[in-house]
């Protein structure tokens, strides 16, 4: 044995060392720190109005939507697919729900149901030609979100619709707990399930061992393309849910705005998965990196920064947060 | 006792300087108030030129209309209504269909200029001064090309392009001004919405400030500026945010009514809602609905069907030699509680403003 073997080998014997421990724990929780130090920064700049109730439940409160879609790309993500489509479902599905209650006249529980039901057929359709003609989810979801985009303005003749039935109004932000609109309760739901599912179910272990290698997932006798055609479907139904409440949060619905969800929601999936479970796509570390790109950019606003300011914190946020985590991988890597 | 006196006369200053403030501040709401007005009633047909024989004029003329965004239902009715009136009047009147890339305007005056299109038009958002070397290329191919809906009467001609069909947008950011001075009784602390970089709101706002400059001096506006392509993510958090700094705000200007479905969210979530009042311009249907259900106060509307017919008469005279048009005479009107009902249940494009510009257009052209 050499004397580098016998070291790693004394090393192992001991467990890990302090020094790795907190660098395990400041990876893992370093987002909820930098979470905290935004709040303290702004709450020093103006407390009266930054570390209020009303300005958390603010924050808490209008962000249900981008949680729910950046839910719902980590589930296709962990599973090693991209969906591309999610803000174009996400934009249908609000849309459905406006076309089929206010043009139509339909119950908004009839419509909700038809636009949910849309959105899972859109989600079997990307499964069924990305695992049939074994294309690139991300080439077959870009395409689908565009062809749903066209199907969103053609049924929709390019109109904003307004005047929802306020019953989804008043389930969706209107009526609070706590102070803070019930989406974001739903929004919480949501991701408590995936966590659930993603870290204690035997489906949550098989979407990982697919995402981390189909080749060693399908020998060791898991049904791979079963799977990623559960997370792709999923995935659109989630979209499917974002947009019901999307028209919830604004009690109208255009053919184009919820597509500007996508780039945020792929920052927050990215930005998630370097913390709580570090380089794993998880669903706590997606809402907390939701709450902290949102803390920070109403903090700008408070303060009257342009809005270009907060492009800024977006992307310098991502870009620090993820080289931040390989760093700190890098280091691992050479101490053990 | 002569200390009693000087409080007393103090007292009285005080009382007196509140009084004259007040008088002042009930003088310019009841300025404002009439200033308004005059845009409720239905519109009178104003000829903006001399009557001439369309049908001669325009015979073997063609037109190509490049929109902003064709996904655009403002724009897309308006090139029909367009179309519409090119197949009475008998001429080849053709839509560029986009999808709002400029890489498309720019194929949209290639294709006029190698059709030889007597004039392109760039409509409501295609900006000139994006596709420079393109409108040099088609005018030197011999095509008039026009922005039309895109300037204010006192903006210049953008871009290199022959001449414009401007609108009235200054007048609508000085209704904007007065609303919001009627609204606070003079005592104006407005969140106003903008899309930077756009003519027309540049127009739109020199005409709020002016107005608030001249009649409201103490009053105040902060300003978000949102990009279109970010409404949906920005202005509700934006919104929410410059609420819960400045719990005193007292009126919100979307200076365009879509920014609306956007605003009505944070007001909900801030516990806002219904205790601020919402003005803003466009006159898009959606909002004239959410003033019949009392979530918009006011909107400043344009008959799209009227742009249509405006602007088409302007290009008329400018390809018949008849002279350029530097007011198309497109009106403005306010829809409030008092008149929303007349856009329809729900409301429709070019609703409310009346029907006699149809006859009189038929009859400056020579139609009838």
């Amino acid at each position: 044995m050499t004397s580098a073997k016998r070291e790693d080998a004394n090393r192992a014997a001991q467990g890990p060392d302090k020094g790795q421990v907190w660098i395990d724990r400041g990876e893992r929780y370093g987002l909820i720190v930098a979470w905290l130090a935004v709040i303290a920064i702004f709450g020093a700049i103006r407390p009266e109005v930054f570390l209020s109730w009303a300005n958390f439940s603010t924050i808490f409160g209008s962000q249900a939507v981008l949680v729910v879609v950046t839910l719902s790309l980590i589930i296709p993500l962990t599973a090693g697919d991209y969906d591309l489509s999610v803000a174009s479902v996400l934009t249908t599905s609000s849309m459905l729900v406006a076309v089929l209650n206010v043009t139509h006249g339909w119950p908004i529980g009839a419509a909700i149901l038809a636009a949910l039901l849309v959105a899972l057929l859109v989600g079997v359709a990307n499964a069924a030609i990305i695992l049939y003609f074994r294309i690139h989810s991300l080439i077959v979801t870009l395409g689908m979100g565009t062809f749903m985009h066209g199907v969103t303005l053609w049924f929709s003749d390019s109109q904003t619709i307004s005047g929802i039935d306020l019953t989804l109004v008043t389930a969706v932000i209107a009526t609070r707990l706590f102070g803070i609109p019930l989406a974001f309760y739903y929004a919480l739901i949501v991701a408590l399930v995936i966590w659930y599912v993603f870290g204690h179910t035997a489906v949550g272990q098989r979407l990982l061992f697919v995402g981390r290698g189909r080749e060693v997932a399908r020998l060791s006798g898991i049904k791979v393309d079963r799977v990623r055609f559960g997370a792709l479907v999923a995935s659109a139904g989630l979209g499917g849910l974002a947009g019901v409440l999307y028209a919830g949060t604004t009690g109208a619905a255009d053919p184009s705005s919820g597509m500007t969800y996508l780039l945020p929601a792929f920052a927050a999936a990215f930005l998630g998965a370097t913390s709580i479970v570090p380089g794993r796509f998880n669903a706590i570390g997606s809402v907390v990196a939701v709450y902290f790109l949102v803390t920070g950019i109403t903090g700008l606003s408070i303060l009257g920064v342009s809005t270009y300011v907060q492009d800024l914190f977006y992307g310098a946020a991502l870009i620090v947060a993820v080289a931040l985590s390989q760093l700190v991988r890098g280091r691992e890597e050479r101490l053990t | 006792m002569v200390l009693s006196i000087l409080k007393r006369s103090a007292l009285g200053a005080a009382i007196c300087a509140a009084m004259i403030g007040n008088a002042a501040a009930d003088d310019v709401v009841k300025k404002a108030e009439a200033e308004l007005a005059r845009y409720r009633a239905i519109p009178k047909f104003e000829a903006p030129g001399a009557p001439f024989d369309a049908k001669a004029c325009m015979a073997g003329k063609k037109i190509l209309s490049v929109p902003a965004s064709s996904t655009i239902p403002f724009l897309s009715t308006i090139n029909k209504a367009t179309a519409r009136l090119a197949k009475d009047i008998g001429f080849h009147f053709q839509v560029w269909e986009n999808q709002g890339q400029v890489s498309q305007w720019v194929q949209g005056l290639n294709y006029g200029a190698s059709n030889k299109f007597d004039l392109i038009e760039m409509l409501a958002g295609a900006d000139p001064r994006a596709v420079e070397p393109q409108i040099k290329a088609a005018r030197a191919a011999g095509s008039k090309v026009v922005a039309a809906h895109l300037t204010g009467f006192e903006q210049a001609v953008p871009g290199g392009a022959d001449g414009v069909v401007p609108i009235d947008y200054k007048r609508a950011g000085e209704l904007l001004g007065w609303w919001a001075i009627g609204r606070t009784g003079g005592k104006v602390n407005a969140l106003v919405l903008i899309v930077s970089g756009a003519l027309s709101t540049d127009s739109m706002m020199d005409g709020f400030k002016e107005i608030m400059a001249k009649n409201c001096p103490s009053c105040k506006h902060a300003v978000i500026d949102a990009p279109v392509s970010e409404w949906a993510t920005k202005i509700q958090p934006a919104v929410q945010a410059a609420l819960l700094a400045d719990p005193t705000i007292n009126a919100i200007v979307p200076i365009y009514d879509s920014m609306v479905q956007f605003v009505l969210p944070a007001l909900t979530i801030t516990g806002k809602a219904g205790r601020i009042p919402i003005g803003t311009f466009n006159g898009t249907p959606f909002v004239i609905g959410l003033v019949q259900s009392g979530q918009v106060e006011m909107d400043i509307g344009e008959n799209l069907d009227w742009i249509a017919h405006g602007v088409l008469d302007s290009h008329m005279r400018r390809l018949c030699g008849l002279g350029e048009i530097k007011d198309p005479k497109i009106p403005l009107l306010i829809f409030d509680k008092s008149n929303a009902a007349t856009a329809g249940k729900p409301p429709v494009d070019s609703k409310g403003y009346g029907d006699e510009y149809v006859a009189g257009f038929r009859k400056l052209w020579k139609l009838q």
